[in-house]
């Protein structure tokens, strides 16, 4: 073991991830209540002319929450368990210092970017790759950045093994890479446009059709893996041990699920295009590695529950342990929901219908967004050497963002489960039972309640976005680092 | 084995690399060896559905609709008949959306008609009872980009070998023809609609979104 | 724990009572995919809720054991337990399941989507050629009903009485408008024996009186105008047996055509059918429009 002499970590631009993953994530949940409420009440869709339709901000939405609340996350947590686990500080570094900096300052103006285009309605459709050309060649040199200050910091390392975070962090910066490359081949239209006055920001896929769909789900999906899973991952492999002060419950397990996850996560992409023109064989291997990823998804989870054996007393008692606790439970019940999801059987019912958005918001919103603002949490006495400014206000919106999440997706397995069965219904003289119309009515109260569930959900990010401002500008000042348990005032 | 790789972060990320990088290989290679060719009867778009397909791309209405018959009676009794791949060929890119807030539409252009289109857009709610569909007023006012239609189709013929201007296939030319065949087509959607400032606009030269994506939404059959 | 547990228990009642309360309908139908789904939507949730409950309890109960791994980061060390054998066994069997699934279950090489349609269809068309064989006709006007409102509804409205005006109101034959829209353009889209109708067979105030007559239901005395229609439409305008459409009812011949050929009017285009419906629902939609007709 090392000695623990104190090395001063830098977090400056830790505290600037930190800023836009609060800011992305109060516009993306914003719009995302917008969206659930135009739903259930469609005038709210034709408030703000063409950019308030629900089709205008349904990518924003996607792209704010993913793009801008959870990747800020993502670096934010980088850079902060990065220098931690690896021993090394970024003060040491003038160019990786440098390299940081520059990796967010162009990271903000590409998310302030996207959503100004979006909102202009220049998109290329593509789910989760919605940006057009110019933005993608942004976000390619940021993504390059973020590998450079990786690598650059691993390469620094006073800790000779790398931790099982970093290993995670590792496989989003590889995949990510790879997919959004792959994915996002485009041409630009304007240099054939034979004197036409055409648009500059116009594309089109290198891959039609059929191909173009495989391409588009083999990214998809595992941009769900490794933006959504794999650093989440990362971060409860981190904050939960060291904010409960246990030892992780087995090595072997996290090495197991690692390997296990990352060999099987890239094969499960065909459960987008079952029943699609795709060839059976690809849809088949799709649904088949679905249930085979089951085991590797939810080693990490019970790794993680099983550290904190015997430790119900912290539990009870902190706030900060019930968010990740939760998160893990969110992850498992995501991660055999989309397993059954991608049985063909189910998904003839499940593909296209309201239990989709379910299962995406028990996974985003009970665990990617409960761990995000679980290492939020711990981080902030840390990096701004206060106490958190209020623990009652933490078990509240504890409470209230986990009922919201309760609501959302109990409405939408509902609604989705109800939807397909009726699409699918005949009456006794052999023709459908139900118009579309009919399948969309039904849905009414179900989209309600979701709102609902999703504005609490809101408020509940709203009252840690207050909390966090209080600590960092109210909190009683720390003169120490506190090891374990993050210091709160009730 | 494991261990010792956590040591050497190198060899780590190029095993990594290797195990994720594995499955795509086998996965897309393969159909990409046999890519989709087209139907037969499948044509390219022309450059007023191209401009049309941009609106739909534009407005996001792949958020809601999905492009995708699958092989199920209950799907084929409701849409017609099931997708196949070849249908897609000259696709780019895919619109198969993956949620059906609203209904499928790779055939709407059976089964529903340019005067229909052009209240549903308006005012869905009025049409369909109960609809949560948005109102698109905007695009009887805002002008499709068919310049960018044109350097669309052109790339997809230049780049892609998409077969514009051969034998029995859609017909491309230079911007100016492409241009003036585009108007003509507006034309004829024009012609069966029955808002005046639409119609204006069309004899004036200019193609209004709502006229380009009628056009678009007709071609899908 | 015990607490926890109920509330799981009340969650997984919940979530099943309600989807069943809305969707019952549909369940009740002998589709083996919605009972599929309810069983893997019970699944999810009760295998969830056990599992989890299951490590609270050693959260609860337990304590942690272990030896210590060498390293340590940032404080944080690693026991060097086992893989839980559970976790271990249950990962092999998934995989031995997969590997079954796809080369002896169901081999890929035997297995294609648009085999299972087929199948689907045929069994689906064979029993309702066995059920209705000789549909009542209060049968086929129910089944008309049901057909007209997944298919046509959406722009004849519910009721048929084509939404203000943007499609033909079924309820009543044609408007005055319509009429007069035919004389002047003539008309020629519903295939009929008699082929097109030529322009202009009527003019001002003949035509006037042709249209009011005929949108009036030819009710009271027949305009003398008349007569150049009737040539073709027959003398009581009931088209001669379907050689011209019938002006005064909505009658087999006619619904045949229009789904057959659709139809370009005063109105707008109602597009064709073709190939879209099968025989017996083609003729429940005819029984269907003709009990609905205001008819005099
Ligand atoms: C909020 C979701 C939503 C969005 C966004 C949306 N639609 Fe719809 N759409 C619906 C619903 C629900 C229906 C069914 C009710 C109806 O016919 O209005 C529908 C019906 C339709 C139909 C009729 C199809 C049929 O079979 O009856 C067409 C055509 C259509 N939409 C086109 C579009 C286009 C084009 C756009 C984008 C500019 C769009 N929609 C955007 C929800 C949406
Ligand atoms: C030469 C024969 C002929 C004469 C004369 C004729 N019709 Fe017709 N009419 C037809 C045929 C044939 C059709 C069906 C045309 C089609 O296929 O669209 C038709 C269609 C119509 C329709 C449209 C029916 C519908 O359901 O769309 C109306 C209304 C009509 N005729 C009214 C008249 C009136 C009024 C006159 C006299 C002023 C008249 N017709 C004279 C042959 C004739
Ligand atoms: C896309 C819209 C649309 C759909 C779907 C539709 N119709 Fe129509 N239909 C129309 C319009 C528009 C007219 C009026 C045409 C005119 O006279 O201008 C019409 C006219 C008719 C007429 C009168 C024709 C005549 O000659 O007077 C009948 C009968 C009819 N429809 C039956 C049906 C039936 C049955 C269905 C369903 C199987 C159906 N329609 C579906 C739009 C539609
Ligand atoms: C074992 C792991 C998982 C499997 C096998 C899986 C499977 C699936 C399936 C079958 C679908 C539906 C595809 C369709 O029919 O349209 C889906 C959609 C989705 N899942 Fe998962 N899921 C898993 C875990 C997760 C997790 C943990 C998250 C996020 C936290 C997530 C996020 C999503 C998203 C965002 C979509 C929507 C994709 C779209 O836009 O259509 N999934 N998943
Ligand atoms: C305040 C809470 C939120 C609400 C009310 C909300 C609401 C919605 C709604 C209404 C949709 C559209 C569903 C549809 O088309 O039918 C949606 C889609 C989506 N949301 Fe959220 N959302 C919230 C938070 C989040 C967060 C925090 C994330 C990610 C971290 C997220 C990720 C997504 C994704 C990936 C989709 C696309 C799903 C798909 O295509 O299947 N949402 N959300
Ligand atoms: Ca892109
Ligand atoms: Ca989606
Ligand atoms: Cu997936």
């Amino acid at each position: 073991m090392q000695s623990n002499a104190q090395l001063e970590y830098d977090y400056s631009v830790v505290k600037l991830f930190t800023f836009t993953t609060i800011l992305f994530g109060i516009i993306g949940m914003l719009v995302g209540v917008i969206l659930a409420f135009q739903l259930a009440f469609p005038e709210l869709s034709n408030l703000a002319g063409e950019y308030g339709t629900f089709s205008r901000l349904r990518p924003i939405h996607t792209n704010g929450v993913a793009f801008g609340f959870t990747l800020s996350g993502i670096f934010a947590t980088w850079y902060y368990v990065g220098q931690r686990v690896l021993k090394m500080s970024l003060k040491e570094s003038k160019f990786l210092m440098t390299v940081a900096k520059l990796h967010f300052w162009l990271y903000f103006i590409t998310i302030l970017l996207a959503v100004v285009t979006l909102t202009l309605g220049i998109t290329t459709s593509k789910e989760y790759a919605e940006l057009e050309w110019p933005l993608d060649l942004l976000i390619v040199v940021w993504w390059v950045l973020w590998g450079v200050s990786m690598f650059g910091m691993i390469g620094m390392r006073r800790e000779r093994t790398i931790y099982v975070s970093v290993w995670y962090y590792m496989s989003s910066f590889l995949a990510v890479a790879m997919l959004f490359l792959f994915n996002n081949m485009e041409v630009p239209t304007m240099f054939w446009a034979n004197g036409a006055p055409s648009s500059a920001m116009h594309s089109i896929s290198m891959y039609a059709g059929t191909n173009d769909a495989l391409v588009q789900w083999w990214y998809g999906h595992n941009a769900v893996a490794f933006v959504f899973t794999t650093p989440i991952i990362a971060m409860i492999y981190y904050f939960l041990p060291k904010e409960s002060g246990q030892n992780v419950f087995s090595y072997k397990l996290s090495v197991l699920a690692f390997w296990g996850l990352m060999f099987v996560y890239l094969w499960a992409g065909g459960h987008h295009l079952l029943y699609s023109t795709v060839p059976d064989w690809m849809q088949t291997m799709g649904s088949t590695m679905s249930v085979v990823l089951i085991l590797p998804s939810w080693g990490s989870a019970i790794n993680m529950l099983l550290t904190m054996k015997g430790e119900w007393g912290q539990l009870q008692t902190s706030p900060l342990i019930k968010f990740m606790i939760m998160a893990s439970t969110f992850y498992m019940l995501s991660t055999i929901e989309g397993p059954i999801q991608a049985i063909k059987s189910v998904n003839a019912i499940a593909h296209f219908t309201d239990w989709i958005p379910g299962h995406v918001h028990d996974g985003t919103l009970g665990w990617v967004g409960f761990m995000v603002m679980a290492a939020l949490f711990h981080m902030a006495p840390r990096i701004f050497k206060r106490e958190l400014y209020s623990k009652k206000l933490m078990e509240t919106q504890f409470w209230l963002q986990t009922v919201g999440i309760v609501l959302y997706f109990t409405s939408m397995w509902i609604a989705g489960i109800t939807q397909g069965m009726m699409w699918r219904a005949y009456d006794e003289y052999g023709s459908l039972l139900y118009s579309f119309i009919d399948t969309v009515t039904v849905l009414h109260p179900y989209y309600t309640l979701r709102g609902i569930g999703g504005l609490f959900y809101l408020i509940g990010f709203l009252m840690f976005a207050y909390n966090i401002f209080r600590t960092a500008t109210s909190g009683r000042v720390l003169d120490k680092e506190p090891a374990n348990a993050s210091p709160m005032a009730s | 084995m494991f261990h010792w790789l956590e040591q050497r972060p190198f060899f780590f990320a190029v095993m990594l690399f290797a195990t994720i990088a594995f499955a795509g290989i086998i996965e897309i290679i393969p159909d990409f060896a046999k890519a989709s060719q087209p139907t037969v009867g499948t044509k390219p778009h022309t450059v007023l559905e191209l401009a049309g397909r941009q609106v739909y791309i534009k407005d996001s209405c792949n958020a809601c609709h999905s492009q995708l018959i699958r092989p199920f009676k209950s799907e084929t009794d409701r849409y017609g008949m099931y997708s196949l791949s070849g249908e897609y060929a000259y696709d780019r890119p895919f619109l198969w959306g993956s949620k059906r807030t609203g209904p499928d539409l790779h055939r709407v252009g059976n089964y529903r008609t340019t005067e229909w289109h052009e209240n549903h857009m308006l005012a869905p709610a009025e049409v369909v009872p109960g609809s949560i569909m948005p109102k698109y007023p905007h695009m009887f006012t805002n002008t499709a980009d068919i310049a960018t239609a044109y350097a669309n189709a052109n790339t997809q013929k230049s780049v892609f070998g998409v077969p514009y201007d051969k034998d029995g296939m859609t017909k491309l030319g230079s911007w100016e023809e492409a241009k003036a065949q585009a108007l003509e087509d507006a034309k004829k959607v024009a012609a069966d609609m029955k808002n005046q400032s639409v119609k204006d606009a069309v004899a004036n030269g200019q193609v209004p979104e709502i006229v380009a994506l009628i056009a678009y939404l007709n071609s899908l059959k | 724990m015990k607490k926890m547990v109920i509330g799981g228990i009340i969650l997984i009642v919940a979530l099943m009572a309600g989807t069943y309360f809305v969707a019952g309908d549909a369940f009740q139908s002998d589709d083996y995919i919605n009972s599929l789904t309810m069983l893997g939507a019970l699944a999810i949730i009760a295998i969830t809720v056990s599992t989890v409950l299951k490590y609270v309890n050693q959260i609860k109960n337990d304590t942690a054991t272990g030896e210590l791994a060498d390293e340590s980061w940032d404080g944080i060390g690693e026991y060097t337990n086992p893989v839980p054998s559970g976790w271990a066994l249950i990962f092999m069997g998934t995989i031995i399941w997969m590997m079954w699934y796809f080369f002896v279950g169901y081999p890929t090489n035997q297995f294609s989507q648009i085999g299972q349609y087929n199948e689907e269809v045929l069994e689906n068309n064979a029993k309702f050629a066995k059920a209705w064989e000789n549909p009542s006709d209060e049968t086929l006007v129910a089944m008309g009903e049901s057909v007209f409102l997944v298919q046509c509804a959406p722009c004849h409205g519910v009721d048929a009485e084509g939404i203000d005006g943007k499609a033909q109101d079924l309820t009543h034959r044609l408007s005055k408008e319509q009429v007069l829209y035919t004389i002047k353009n003539g008309s020629n889209n519903l295939g009929y024996p008699m082929g097109a109708m030529p322009a202009g067979m009527a003019s001002g105030e003949g035509a006037e009186k042709i249209a009011t007559w005929i949108a009036g239901g030819m009710q009271g005395e027949q305009p003398a105008e008349f007569a150049a229609c009737a040539s073709c439409h027959g003398p009581d305008g009931k088209g001669m047996n379907g050689m011209a459409p019938n002006l005064a009812e909505y009658d087999d011949t006619l619904v045949t055509k229009v789904l057959e050929n659709g139809k370009k009017g005063s109105i707008g285009t109602m597009p064709s059918f073709k190939g879209r419906l099968n025989e017996t629902q083609e003729k429940a939609l005819r029984h269907f429009l003709n009990s609905i007709q205001v008819k005099g």
